[in-house]
């Protein structure tokens, strides 16, 4: 339980465009343990999706790798990232219909690829295909069913076990709940979350929704403008946030509570700046209320192995 | 102005060498054409002004009766080719020009219409434009061409005949207008703003065209420049089979079925200059037009 | 009476395929009915939620109340004034529609991306012959700007220069520039993120306050729905199963199925 799986040593993501270049993702570490959920929250342009592809190895130009190292069962993967691919590391997407192909049957995507990655015969495939079915909830006797057939939770549920055909080591689940309404949303990530204490599988959750990390992950990261602002057990971070990002985020999520009817929610002022015009320093310091002369000037580092604040550095 | 020239737009078209030659020689034909009066050596319509003498100059060769030499020879009648080609692209582009015009207005109303207004007149005019596709294009232009010559009187077929051939590819084209603009028109209408904009009062129309149209004008100038090239060759075509441009008023088609004529008997340049402009001509304005398209919309393809 | 009253409101579609093609394959008619027989009161000046899973028919009902899709049966009445009334003028009814305007969902398709924030703003001001001349409208639009936390220079850019949430902003300064007394708000958070989130909702109550607004809130996060609504409606597939007060509903749900959604609704709740 407590071996690494997955290492991200100050990994860089770079996009030259002709206004500049700009880091989608700025000096980002952490490690995913074999069987952990790791949640990866932030607003949208955080860096989320950019993390998540440069693991699989999966960004595109402009955009590129441009600092860092990757480690998967301590292996150097950056350098080689079709090694990583298929196998050992799926990808769940936000949005079920761009993931399957309309035009084909989801036995057929199912069979196709366990073929693709694992060495077992026609029939065995088809017969895994319909486990990977059962395993997630749909009749297996649908298998022959074109994907515009099922529901969006079907439909997730069956990206899902695409997903997992493979006996991955890693899901990387990129808004896998987005599109979905809450009550599938609740199945989905029980499901997901189900497999993999099952199957020991580890994953990344990206999610821009606190609720749903709240409830699926074991550890979280927390990220703002490209950079981590603070990482750490889920229950510890939420309940006890020690980055102003991280507590303004909280703060500002409503409630099913009785003492916020009606009340008036906390925000943090002003909006995350655009990753081409950061301000020097501490990237959050305009938003902040507890900014002080430092964060001007000095990029604080995550100190305390927990939140990269200068606030951060009496209490370690 | 300098927004333009900041764009990803302007950006693309200066790393686009392909782009800039072809728009070079758009321009540059255009420009020739509109300023043929001041250009040209001398007035190909003037009958007066030509000397039978000079006919079958060859280029740059001085003529072994009049001793004038002329850049791109002469044709049968002594007329300087050179000149009658810039005359002749005037009526080309002209004609092309406002074919386009008359088939992109027509095109993008019938769309919005058939779009935004659905129903039976969807239905009617989506029908039409089906049966208009199984026809090629030349074959309609042909068809409305005969059916209105037939309908005018004769002294003035011949002072009609460009109105005539305007309309004749106008109407053969406006199909891939109306097919674009009601596709794009059906997304747009499903757009919130186009419900904001009923929620205050507008009628159908001012929606449509205050609001949908400047949504749906991308993919119309693209499809624009690239019917230009068409409608160029088929009023080339029409002329070519005699049933378009008059010989009083040539365009660079009957510039090439006069040259043809003389093909064999070893007068090449009357067929070959033409025919070489009309070529850079349309391929130049496809060229053009297909890096537009894409570079506005790279799922246009 | 209430300021809103929907009653018997119903909404069917029709899903069959044209008659000719039902003739020939002999299908029978398929219709779909979206909303059936729903019945709600909002008083003047509070927040009315309808929660419900997607298809659930908030949307269509959001459409009925401002008069972009016609029902099937039932009626709306605002302020005593119904609706459908086919006897009004084209007067009367520009009237009535000022004072209910809607803020949309989705901060992308809402505005006109070729239209500068300015235009948009004055826009309904025209429509509705509210107020005359250039200047005089310039400076409404600037007020608007300024109601909604943005700037007076704002009015000169196009809406793709301005992030979701400041699109958002600019959607619910286009419902105001009609001056209207009630606004539909169709999940008019949901595309965005939390800390945008939560400074957009808080602009609209602190709006409800200034300007006395009357809102049917609609949504599918119970989360949102108690900090916005004074009353909650829980649809489902077409049917009004519970209404109640926020807090009683959160304390006391009646129905099944606003249990199941209540618990099926992440929460960061660690006592568990
Ligand atoms: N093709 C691209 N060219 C330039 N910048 C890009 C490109 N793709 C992504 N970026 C930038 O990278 C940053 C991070 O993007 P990413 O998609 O990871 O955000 P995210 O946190 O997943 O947000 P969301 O919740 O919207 O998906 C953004 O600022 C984005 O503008
Ligand atoms: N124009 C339409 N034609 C046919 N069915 C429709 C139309 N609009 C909505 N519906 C159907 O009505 C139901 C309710 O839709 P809607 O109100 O949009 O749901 P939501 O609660 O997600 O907003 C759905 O089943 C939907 O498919
Ligand atoms: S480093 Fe400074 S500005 Fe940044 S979060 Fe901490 S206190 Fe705020
Ligand atoms: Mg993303
Ligand atoms: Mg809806």
């Amino acid at each position: 339980m407590t071996e690494t799986l997955l290492e991200l040593k100050g990994l860089e993501v770079t996009f030259t465009t002709r206004r500049g270049t700009l880091k989608a993702v700025d000096d980002l570490s952490l490690t995913v343990k074999r069987g952990e959920i790791l949640g990866i929250v932030g607003e949208s342009g955080a860096g989320k999706s950019m993390t998540g592809a440069a693991i699989i190895g999966l960004i595109d130009p402009p955009g590129r790798v441009s600092n860092g190292e990757i480690w998967f069962e301590q292996q150097r993967v950056d350098k080689n990232p079709e090694s990583m691919r298929g196998r050992q590391v799926s990808m769940v997407f936000q949005d079920p219909l761009t993931s399957l192909n309309p035009l084909r049957t989801v036995g057929d995507q199912l069979v196709e690829t366990i073929l693709a990655h694992m060495d077992v015969t026609k029939a065995e495939a088809l017969q895994r295909a319909r486990d990977g079915l059962t395993e997630v909830g749909i009749d297996p006797d649908r298998i022959n069913a074109y994907p515009h057939a099922f529901s969006g939770g079907m439909r997730q549920r069956v990206v899902i076990a695409l997903a997992l055909a493979t006996e991955p080591q890693l899901v990387i689940a990129d808004e896998p709940t987005t599109a979905l309404d809450v009550s599938v949303q609740a199945q989905v990530l029980d499901l997901l979350k189900k497999l993999c204490r099952e199957r020991g599988t580890s994953v990344i959750l990206i999610t821009h929704d606190m609720g749903v990390i709240a409830q699926t992950s074991d550890r979280i990261a927390v990220m703002y403008a490209g950079r981590l602002a603070e990482i750490g057990e889920t229950r510890e971070v939420l309940t006890n946030p020690q980055h102003p990002y991280t507590q303004g985020l909280m703060a500002s999520t409503p409630s099913v509570d009785a003492k916020s009817f009606g009340q008036e929610l906390f925000q943090i002022p002003g909006a995350m700046p655009k990753l081409d015009a950061l301000p020097s320093g501490c990237a959050f310091n305009p938003r902040c209320s507890q900014a002080h002369a430092r964060c001007q000037t000095d990029r604080p580092p995550i100190l305390a192995d927990r939140a990269a604040c200068w606030l951060m550095e009496n209490a370690s | 102005m300098r927004r333009f020239l900041n764009s990803d737009f302007f950006y693309a078209f200066t790393r686009s060498p392909l782009a800039i030659v072809s728009l070079l020689v758009v321009v540059l034909m255009v420009l020739s054409a509109i300023l043929a009066n001041f250009i040209a050596p001398t007035n190909p319509f003037d009958a007066a002004s030509l000397n039978l003498m000079n006919g079958f100059t060859a280029p740059m060769e001085p003529n072994m009766f009049t001793g004038e030499t002329f850049l791109l020879g002469t044709d049968d009648q002594g007329r300087d080719l050179f000149s009658a080609i810039l005359f002749g692209l005037r009526v080309s582009l002209f004609v092309g020009v406002m074919a386009v015009g008359l088939a992109m207005v027509l095109g993008v109303l019938l769309g919005l219409i058939a779009g935004y207004l659905g129903g039976w007149l969807d239905t009617l005019i989506m029908r039409l434009a089906d049966i208009q596709m199984t026809f090629p294009s030349i074959l309609i232009a042909m068809l409305i061409f005969g059916v209105a010559r037939g309908l005018l009187p004769a002294e003035l077929r011949e002072e009609m005949a460009i109105t005539v051939l305007i309309l004749s590819i106008g109407l053969s084209e406006w199909v891939t207008f109306a097919r674009t603009v009601r596709g794009s028109t059906m997304v747009e209408k499903e757009k919130e703003y186009v419900s904001a904009a009923r929620l205050i009062g507008l009628n159908p129309w001012q929606i449509m065209l205050r609001h949908i149209l400047p949504n749906v004008l991308g993919p119309v100038l693209v499809i624009a420049t690239i019917t230009l090239a068409l409608a160029i060759i088929a009023e080339a075509t029409l002329s070519f089979l005699g049933v378009g441009a008059p010989r009083t008023e040539p365009s660079l088609g009957t510039l090439i079925r006069v040259g043809q004529d003389f093909l064999f008997s070893g007068e090449w340049w009357i067929l070959l200059f033409p025919a070489l402009t009309l070529l850079a001509l349309a391929l130049s304005v496809n060229l053009f037009g297909d890096w537009l398209r894409d570079t506005l919309n790279p799922r246009l393809r | 009476m209430s300021f809103v009253v929907a009653r018997d409101l119903s909404r069917t579609f029709n899903l069959s395929d044209p008659w000719i093609v039902r003739k020939l394959t002999m299908r029978p008619k398929r219709l779909l009915k979206a909303v059936d027989a729903v019945n709600f009161e909002i008083e003047r000046g509070t927040t009315y939620a309808l929660v419900g899973e997607s298809g659930s028919g908030k949307s269509t009902i959001a459409n009925m109340v401002v008069g972009l899709l016609a029902p099937s049966a039932g009626s709306i009445t605002i302020d005593g004034q119904n609706l459908g009334d086919a006897s009004m003028s084209r007067q009367e009814q520009q009237r009535l529609r000022r004072r209910i305007q809607m803020v949309f969902q989705s901060p992308y398709a809402s505005l006109n991306p070729r239209w500068r924030v300015g235009d948009i703003l004055s826009e309904p001001m025209r429509a509705f012959k509210l107020i005359d001349g250039a200047t005089a409208q310039r400076k409404r639009v600037a007020q608007l700007l300024e109601q909604v936390g943005l700037s007076d220079s704002d009015a000169s850019k196009f809406p793709h220069e301005f992030s979701g949430g400041q699109r958002q902003r600019i959607s619910i300064a286009r419902a105001l520039a009609s001056q209207p007394e009630v606004i539909i708000c169709d999940e008019p958070t949901s595309a965005l993120d939390v800390s945008v989130q939560a400074q957009v909702l808080n602009l609209l109550k602190s709006l409800q306050k200034e300007f006395g607004l009357t809102y049917l809130f609609i949504t599918h996060d119970l989360a949102v729905v108690s900090t916005m609504a004074n009353k909650i409606g829980v649809l489902n597939q077409g049917v009004l199963v519970e209404e109640q007060d926020t807090e009683d509903l959160f304390t006391t749900p009646r129905e099944d199925y606003t249990k199941m959604l209540l618990s099926s609704a992440p929460k960061i709740d660690f006592d568990s």
